[in-house]
């Protein structure tokens, strides 16, 4: 790592499972599941009737009484963890009137509901029917320009779009425009809504644990009764500033953002060999800039999500990375309750373990009853474990391609 | 690692031509692209002209995957990338394929699989649409695709900041090479002429009936269009080193947000300015060095003019000496390809000392009075040269562009 210290100073998260890091994290910690028959739109004549929902949403509880009609449901979710975040970091609106802040936006849709609705109205009714205030929300970067405009954030305002790992490499591109002095003060996370749009591809794909499966109706990470993920949704933001600037204005430290990697399977998730290699490659650079050596990882929040592949590469990866020393590293899968977040995954994993970092508390993965057999994590568990983590390693890895990795590290005391 | 970053190579595919060579000679003899739409029926509304790419056979280009099952976003990208990589005389087999990646930007991502989708949702037969969406419809499969074509295996980003996130890519493209976390990056914008794009423009009254006239004072609007554009940046030295033909070095960039309205720009260009501003200040570069803009000049009567503000905002009264124009006038707008496309016309005036014309402009417009170079190219000393792209959501991206005889 080269360049200005980037810490995080606020979070902000808006999901199923509470709408503060705080409740979130005592949320996981009682094994709480967000997964749910879905009542957002009908699920008749898909495999999937599940997912994790946000069933009483209402963002003029984060943002007040004011005009939100030009927001859909994902610029609302992010609008709200953004006001959360800001809440939380103390930067107040005279604060951000005098000092540019920014937003980084990790999507996988933005939405894709807007957008098809959006078509699909001109479809039906005729083109001149098509509305024109939809229609500026049917670009991807909708719902941070929405943002931006809720919240007076002038600074860079750039969203990231890679899939699932969306989140986190929105995080790992703000760090390094503060690393380079390019800002010293951005919000930086992600979101996705539930849909029937983004459901409809992952369910023709295969990919969501189905109502018939014998394991039951619940993603269970690395289990070996595992068979697919479930869908959630929700928006998590973290502050992250320049240190000096932190420091200058008082701010408490959460934490900070020590290192990042990023690399691509060209197979697509296809080709085991090439998806563990891939996923080797960003924890080590994640390593590497972090100059962490693999004992110092002091526990793993994976990326895992119920997959058959994506699981076992995963574990494959994180051994390959971490030569081989994973059998007393604590792990925990927090899809297992939240569900596949998509672009708000990365992030929410963050918040949790920051959560984790202060309290001491690593929420265990329901359900989970026996680990797959050669996959190297005997710290993986069904109950909660009290760990003490300094260095906390996240992974974001996309059952299509890409991986990017993130490590957290403790705010000094 | 060399943090000076330079261009080596320029893939194109545009509504006047596929290829460098081809795009920039149409370019600076002004030819135009714009044609009535073929991708679909217009007949139901009030406007019919596009500015669509002709004759493209994506088997030409895509050689490892199946051309059949991408998206044409997807296909244009490949094309370009393998046409940036030919020029720039890169052979993929001598890459570290960790360390080369791809930077892309887009508008709308694959819009034509999400129309084919709700074709079937509307029509009651989604049964048609199965297992392989997934892999087809979010837009990050733009920059994925081009990697697992090429087998790039490093940095992946795709960046969906509609009509400037060429610039947005490229941008990010410069930062991963300065951080030293790539040998190569591909970086540019793809988009594809979409019946979702074409109607809210026209809903929103931005289309013009017949031709592209920015900055002209009876300018009717934009023209969609679709195409992508590459660029190969490699650090200098390594560039040097392999004896690669230097296009121009990417000096810098800078990015704002308007935070004022979704699709009306600030009214006094203030967010545009603050863009500029820090392009400038990251490359180190005072105002009375810079040579040309590409601008964004869409075209309509509000962006012409408030760009215009936000130039002359900045520039004072330099703003009057900068030759200035926008080949939307010949290509329509790209979306996410048009600032990509425009970064490679800077990287070939700072290569060529040429800058292409505006087309179509006949009346000035007492608002607009800079110098926009009107309708015929024209040869200058091109050292430095600015990219000016400003999208939906107010964010705004200008990069700057330099003679690479410049560096030693």
């Amino acid at each position: 790592m080269i360049g200005n210290r980037v810490v995080i100073t606020g979070a902000g998260v808006v999901s199923p499972l509470g709408d503060s890091p705080a409740h979130l994290h005592d949320s996981l910690c009682r094994g709480i599941s967000a997964i749910k028959p879905i009542k957002l739109f009908s699920t008749a004549g898909l495999g999937c009737p599940l997912g994790g929902e946000i069933s009483d949403f209402d963002a003029t509880k984060y943002l007040g009484q004011r005009n939100l009609r030009p927001l859909d449901r994902t610029s609302r979710l992010v609008a709200s963890a953004a006001q959360l975040a800001l809440d939380n970091a103390g930067w107040s609106i005279e604060m951000r009137n005098d000092q540019e802040v920014g937003l980084v936006l990790g999507t996988m849709f933005c939405s894709v509901h807007t957008i098809s609705e959006f078509d699909r109205r001109a479809l039906e009714a005729g083109p001149a029917y098509a509305s024109p205030m939809d229609f500026s929300n049917t670009v991807i970067n909708a719902a941070a320009g929405q943002t931006a405009i809720v919240h007076n954030l002038r600074e860079v305002n750039t969203t990231i779009s890679t899939g699932v790992t969306s989140g986190l490499e929105a995080i790992s591109y703000a760090t390094e425009l503060i690393r380079s002095g390019r800002a010293r003060a951005l919000l930086a996370g992600g979101a996705d809504e539930l849909c029937f749009e983004s459901f409809y591809g992952f369910d023709r794909a295969g990919l969501l644990c189905r109502s018939d499966n014998s394991a039951g109706d619940f993603p269970i990470p690395f289990d070996r009764r595992r068979n697919g993920s479930a869908l959630g949704e929700g928006a998590a933001l973290l502050m992250l500033e320049d240190v000096a600037l932190a420091r200058a204005r008082g701010a408490k430290i959460l934490g900070e953002v020590v290192g990042h990697g990023s690399s691509y399977d060209c197979s697509r998730g296809r080709e085991s060999g090439q998806s563990i290699d891939a996923i080797d490659s960003a924890v080590r650079q994640a390593m590497n800039d972090a100059f962490l050596l693999p004992h110092e990882i002091d526990c793993l929040s994976a990326s895992a999500n119920g997959s058959q592949t994506g699981d076992r590469h995963e574990a494959e990866g994180v051994r390959a990375a971490l030569n081989g020393q994973t059998h007393k590293l604590p792990v925990t899968a927090i899809k297992s309750m939240l569900g596949e977040t998509l672009g708000a995954s990365g992030p929410m994993q963050a918040v949790a373990l920051l959560e984790t970092m202060c309290h001491g508390v690593l929420p265990g993965i329901p359900q989970l009853d026996e680990v797959e057999q050669d996959f190297p994590f005997e710290m993986a568990r069904s109950e909660n474990q009290e760990v003490d983590v300094v260095n906390g390693l996240i992974n974001s890895i996309g059952f299509d391609g890409h991986c990017c990795s993130l490590i957290l590290s403790r705010a000094e005391a | 690692m060399d943090r000076r970053i330079v261009i080596t190579g320029i893939g194109v595919v545009t509504p006047i031509g596929i290829g460098c060579e081809q795009f920039w000679t149409n370019l600076l003899e002004g030819r135009s692209g714009i044609a009535p739409v073929k991708t679909f029926d217009t007949s139901a509304y009030n406007v019919h002209r596009g500015a669509e790419v002709k004759e493209f056979d994506a088997e030409e280009y895509v050689l490892n995957l199946d051309a059949a099952h991408l998206g044409r976003a997807s296909q244009f990208a490949i094309a370009a990338a393998r046409l940036a990589l030919a020029d720039a005389g890169v052979e993929i087999g001598s890459l570290d394929r960790k360390r080369a990646g791809v930077s892309m930007g887009t508008t709308s991502g694959e819009p034509r699989e999400v129309e084919r989708f709700d074709d079937a949702y509307v029509s009651k037969n989604l049964d048609r649409i199965g297992p392989e969406f997934i892999q087809l419809y979010p837009c990050h499969v733009i920059a994925a695709h081009v990697a697992s074509e090429l087998n790039f295996a490093g940095v992946n980003t795709m960046i969906p900041t509609a009509c400037a996130a060429g610039n947005y890519a490229i941008a990010h493209a410069l930062d991963v090479m300065r951080a030293g976390r790539a040998d190569l990056m591909l970086a540019g914008g793809s988009d594809a002429f979409s019946r979702i794009t074409f109607t809210g423009f026209a809903r929103l009254g931005a289309v013009a009936p017949e031709i592209c006239q920015p900055f002209d004072r009876f300018r009717k609007g934009m023209i969609p269009g679709e195409g992508a554009g590459v660029l190969v940046l490699e650090p200098f030295d390594r560039a040097r080193r392999r004896g690669a033909r230097i296009y121009a070095e990417v000096g810098g960039y800078g990015l704002s947000c308007d935070a004022h309205h979704m699709t009306a720009a600030h009214p006094e260009g203030a967010g545009a300015e603050r863009a500029m501003r820090h392009a400038l200040a990251d490359s180190c570069t005072n105002p009375e060095d810079v040579s040309y803009i590409s601008a964004h000049g869409t075209g309509t009567p509000t962006n012409d003019r408030l760009e215009t503000i936000a130039v002359k905002r900045l520039f004072k009264d330099e703003a009057y000496r900068i030759p200035i124009s926008s080949i939307k006038s010949m290509i329509g707008h790209t979306m996410g390809a048009a600032s990509a496309i425009e970064a490679a016309v800077c990287a070939l005036a700072v290569f060529s000392n040429r800058v292409p014309p505006t087309m179509n402009l006949n009346e000035p417009d007492p608002e607009c009075d800079l110098d926009y170079v009107a309708n015929t190219a024209r040869e200058l000393p091109v050292n430095v040269a600015m990219n000016n792209a400003y999208a939906f959501g107010g964010n705004n991206a200008s990069l700057i562009l330099r003679k690479g005889e410049l560096l030693n």
